[in-house]
């Protein structure tokens, strides 16, 4: 059979059989119904990762994969960029529907089953469709498909927290929607059918006020859907709330389709102004200084993984604004450089972060509580989820051997070579300042945040009774961490294969950069062999003490105690654990202790009961946020008025209306 | 084969002389508090008594705890290996990029913590988050710090950084105190102290005993080894071996054998004499109180940033 029509069936294949794999779902309302519907799921995903890697290690550059007729002329395709997305979004859908079979079931009494697996379905139908519709109605329809799904996936658990997380989220990605809306509407002069490829050269003849417009526009469409900040609130309430292995998937892929969307758009503006690639630097290190500094001090297992992905996102935005700011700049090097690293962080962070969520779903389903400080001990009790767990850590931290290190490597690579081309430059050498102590800053902190992750959850004793009793996850729960955990090293190992896989040189229109530059300072240096010589300095200490040291000499005792029994709620907490973070940058986190005492004899104050809550706002939601809701509830409240239930009223305000806009218009 | 020779040569030196540095370190400061001290040879000694002792293994602890020594002590001797502490263009130079080097150090880093939050005790606890918090912060301190070396030497790797400049004047400075808050020196931790109200370092290694504390301490007196020999071939890389010299007029093997006794001599030398300054400041300054670290890790941070700009400024 033809590859081409191989991958074009594989594709078909993929996003009819996940929408059916949905109705299954929905319509059996049964054990079977359900490990059909997710399997099916599972199954049809793998398909479309199969094909899209296929594609992707083909020489094709475009395959058309159909169109629909009916005069929507809506035509699915597949580039280089969208099967890059396309490969993240079906390989995870694939592991995430396989965890879902066990997984979902503990909670069948929590969630209504059958819709859940409708939504996931019309969930992950939304995000395939939204990388191959190639044009502005398609793409539309297909970001609004995924936004609606996941807000019903948000609220999956009918709480009220989640019930507020999502209608906050429902607000928040329709304004974003609004005004890629918008910003389409101007970029192809209000035909909403035109093709995506086509928009390069309508945005030629723009205005440059209007370009400009919907550049920010789109800034803030694809922005708010990644969690950039200030757009960010609603990804640390939403993103927990849901199922893990809906967390997963909006964690890990969704926020990618925002940025593949925003990747495909600033394609089509050869032209835009310097201070753009600034604009998106600047929000993007904020974001990535402000998630990992929430990331280190969040005590809730979920919500420490969505700051942490607000600060990838910021990492990869950084690196797509240094990126917008090379080409303007005349070092189209440098730029492409930084654009393939955004592309290879991308792919890994799906990888680590899905895992992580899923991990912390397993962690979850046997603790039944998503804080921090109600685990513990886990690693005796669950040695191999533990041992995954602390590989995606050591991972998302970004330390060598694994996948993220070598991105940000390779990033910091060409930032310090980039120094010596643009040293004239005063602004240009500003920004890589930044980016630099930016990066090293945000590294540092995301070791914390990640150690702290992983060392309270699952080292020490438990602290609680349920902690205590876990039993580690098996079977189809821990297939889909462990392939996640494997990915990740296989991408240390090969980052620079993958990196020629991903034909990232592609990616650019202008002549490709070969994938050897990913080996930094002279081929002599590899990822495997670094791997390996680390691999190998353990070992040799650990031969080293078996040879001058009896290994059986030892007796197990309790910890040392100072002469009294040692408890649980001795250890350290992860409050406690980064409360010199929460000291230390007191000014940017507004962390607020609270100890009250109650005294348990009147003869002695000192003698008390002391509790303490730390709160923790964010200056966004309390400076900004908050006064704009205030504002609207006063505006509607002021509205309020006219709305009198007077028929004649109302029609003198339609035809006022009327008027107002035909002179707009006219 | 030449450069096999020098790794393997820096290898058993560093590994080596380790324990004699740490106790040269204890022997200077005793003798400036007024006391005798022990033999600087001592530490050799007490390794040797703890890897043949009984080892006492918390309850509390998981596999965790067992894996943790030798990921510390493993990332710390692929430093001694990597790094040109002995000599230059070594086999393994290659790998001595400071990405990697400031990422492995906190590989090390982060499984001592891991170590010290396994036994269950807020002791460890208190010096895990401590440790967490300072090697977190000084992360980007070493990595601004060395961009200025890197940009002045045109090349990433360490290999090709030694030797110093004019304008790296402040950069040298944030370097001295990056490598004085890695090793757990004064003024960021106490290494003579058991009290919980200062300790860092040994606050996490509290439940180990036997091998594996023998193997966490050789660690940290291997690191402390490391970074004082790369921060004095920062100011005088002469006289190391290198792959240059090794033919001079044909005449190979004397030539190997001088210039290998030299660099073997000057490496002696260098630890005596940072070893000598390194007691001398803990005599002469205090410890901070942990809360006041902030003003130690931004004021190394802006120093770095201020050396970096200024070999910028001088790159144009």
């Amino acid at each position: 059979m033809d590859i081409t029509l191989l991958i074009q069936n594989g594709i078909i294949v993929s996003l009819i059989g996940t929408v059916f794999a949905g109705l299954i779902g929905l319509l059996f309302n049964n054990a079977t119904g359900r490990v059909l519907s997710y399997s099916l799921l599972a199954f049809v995903n793998a398909i479309g990762a199969v094909a899209s890697f296929l594609f992707l290690t083909g020489k094709e550059s475009v395959s058309v994969i159909g169109t629909i007729p009916f005069g929507f002329d809506v035509m699915f395709r597949l580039d280089i960029l969208s099967s890059i997305f396309l490969l993240i979004v079906t390989t995870i859908s694939a592991l995430c529907a396989m965890y879902a079979i066990v997984y979902v079931a503990k909670y069948e009494k929590v969630y209504h089953l059958p819709s859940l697996a409708m939504a996931t379905a019309l969930f992950i139908f939304g995000m395939q469709s939204v990388l191959l519709s190639m044009n502005i109605a398609g793409f539309m329809v297909s970001w609004e498909i995924m936004s609606v799904a996941s807000f019903f996936l948000v609220m999956a658990d009918k709480e009220k927290a989640s019930i507020k997380a999502a209608l906050f989220y429902l607000v928040m990605t329709h304004l974003g929607a609004g005004a890629l809306f918008a910003g389409f509407f101007l970029l192809s002069n209000g035909k909403l059918l035109a093709d995506l490829s086509s928009l390069a050269v309508t945005a030629q003849a723009l205005p440059p006020t209007s370009a400009i417009l919907a550049l920010l526009l789109f800034l803030f469409g694809f922005g708010s859907k990644a969690g950039l900040v200030p757009f960010h609130v609603w990804l640390p309430e939403a993103h927990p709330q849901a199922p893990s292995h809906i967390s997963a998937l909006m964690s890990g892929v969704m926020l990618k389709v925002a940025v593949y969307g925003f990747l495909r758009i600033i394609s089509a503006f050869p032209m835009m102004p310097s201070w753009f690639g600034i604009l998106v630097m600047v929000l993007g290190l904020l974001s990535a200084v402000f998630g990992v500094l929430y990331a280190v001090i969040e005590t809730d297992i979920k919500r420490t993984l969505a700051y942490s992905s607000i600060e990838n996102i910021g990492l990869i935005f950084t690196m797509i604004g240094l990126a917008l700011y090379a080409f303007n700049n005349q070092q189209p090097m440098l730029g492409e450089l930084c654009l393939i690293t955004a592309v290879f962080h991308s792919v890994v962070h799906a990888v680590f972060k899905s895992g992580l969520f899923l991990t912390a779903g397993a962690i979850v389903s046997e603790t039944h509580s998503r804080s921090l400080e109600a685990m513990g001990g886990l690693a005796k009790r669950m040695p191999i989820l533990s041992g995954s767990f602390l590989i995606l850590a050591l991972s998302a931290a970004a330390l060598p051997p694994f996948g993220v290190f070598y991105g940000e490597w390779v990033f910091l690579q060409s930032v310090v070579g980039a120094f010596f081309v643009v040293a004239t430059n005063p602004v240009f050498t500003g920004l890589l300042i930044a980016a630099l102590a930016g990066f090293a800053f945000v590294g540092g902190l995301a070791i914390f945040a990640m150690v702290k992750l992983f060392a309270i959850a699952c080292l020490g004793e438990p602290r609680t009774e349920q902690a205590a009793h876990a039993k580690d996850a098996k079977g189809l729960l821990l297939t889909p961490i462990i392939i996640l955990t494997g990915l990740i090293v296989l991408f240390g190992a090969f980052a620079p294969n993958l990196l020629s896989i991903l034909r990232a040189d592609g990616l650019v229109e202008t002549q490709g950069v070969s994938p050897m530059i990913l080996v930094p300072s002279g081929g002599s240096v590899t990822p495997m062999f670094l791997m390996g010589l680390l691999i190998l300095c353990v070992g040799l200490v650990w031969s080293l003490r078996r040879l001058f040291s009896n290994v059986k000499n030892e007796r197990p005792y309790h910890t040392w105690d100072c002469g009294q029994p040692i408890t649980s709620g001795m250890e350290y907490t992860a409050t406690a654990f980064s409360a010199p973070i929460r000291f230390f940058f007191r000014l940017v986190l507004r962390a607020k202790k609270t100890v009250i005492a109650t005294p348990l004899l009147a003869t002695n104050p000192w003698i008390a009961k002391r509790t303490m809550v730390v709160e923790t706002n964010t200056i966004f939601s309390q400076y900004m946020y908050e006064p704009i809701g205030k504002g609207m509830i006063w505006l509607s409240e002021k509205v309020r008025k006219i709305q009198n239930g007077s028929i004649q009223l109302y029609l003198a305000l339609i035809f006022i209306t009327l008027i107002v806009a035909l002179m707009i218009a006219l | 084969m030449n450069s096999i020779i020098i790794t393997i040569i820096q290898g058993l030196l560093v590994l080596g002389i380790a324990p004699f540095a740490m106790g040269l370190v204890r022997k200077f400061k005793a003798l400036m508090q007024g006391r005798k001290g022990a033999y600087p040879t001592l530490p050799y000694f007490t390794y040797a008594t703890m890897m043949k002792k009984e080892m006492v293994i918390s309850k509390s602890t998981s596999w965790v705890f067992r894996v943790v020594p030798f990921v510390v002590l493993g990332t710390t001797v692929f430093l001694a290996l990597v790094l040109p502490l002995v000599g230059m263009g070594g086999v393994l130079a290659p790998y001595a990029d400071f990405i990697v080097v400031s990422a492995v150090l906190a590989i090390g880093a982060v499984f001592l913590v891991l170590g010290g939050l396994d036994s269950a005790s807020a002791f460890g606890g208190m010096g895990s988050a401590r440790e967490m918090t300072i090697s977190s912060l000084v992360e980007p301190v070493m990595i601004v710090t060395l961009t200025a070396f890197a940009l002045v030497a045109g090349t990433t790797n360490i290999d090709g950084m030694l030797g110093m400049h004019p304008v790296l004047t402040l950069s040298f400075l944030s370097l001295i105190l990056v490598c004085l808050a890695e090793n757990a020196r004064y003024p960021v931790d106490n290494p003579a102290t058991h009290l919980e109200l200062t300790m860092v370092h040994e606050a996490m290694v509290l439940e180990y005993s036997g091998p594996y504390l023998a193997m966490l301490e050789y660690a940290s007196a291997l690191k402390l080894t490391v970074l004082s020999l790369l921060a004095a071939n920062m100011l005088f890389p002469s006289m190391m071996l290198s792959t240059s010299v090794w033919v001079y007029q044909g005449m190979v093997v004397p030539t190997i054998l001088l210039s290998g006794l030299i660099a073997v001599v000057m490496t002696v030398v260098k630890v005596v004499v940072m070893m000598f300054l390194l007691a001398l400041l803990e005599s002469s300054i205090a410890k901070m109180r942990f809360y006041r670290m902030q003003e130690y890790l931004s004021i190394a941070f802006f120093i770095a940033l201020a050396g970096l700009v200024i070999v910028l400024i001088n790159l144009v």
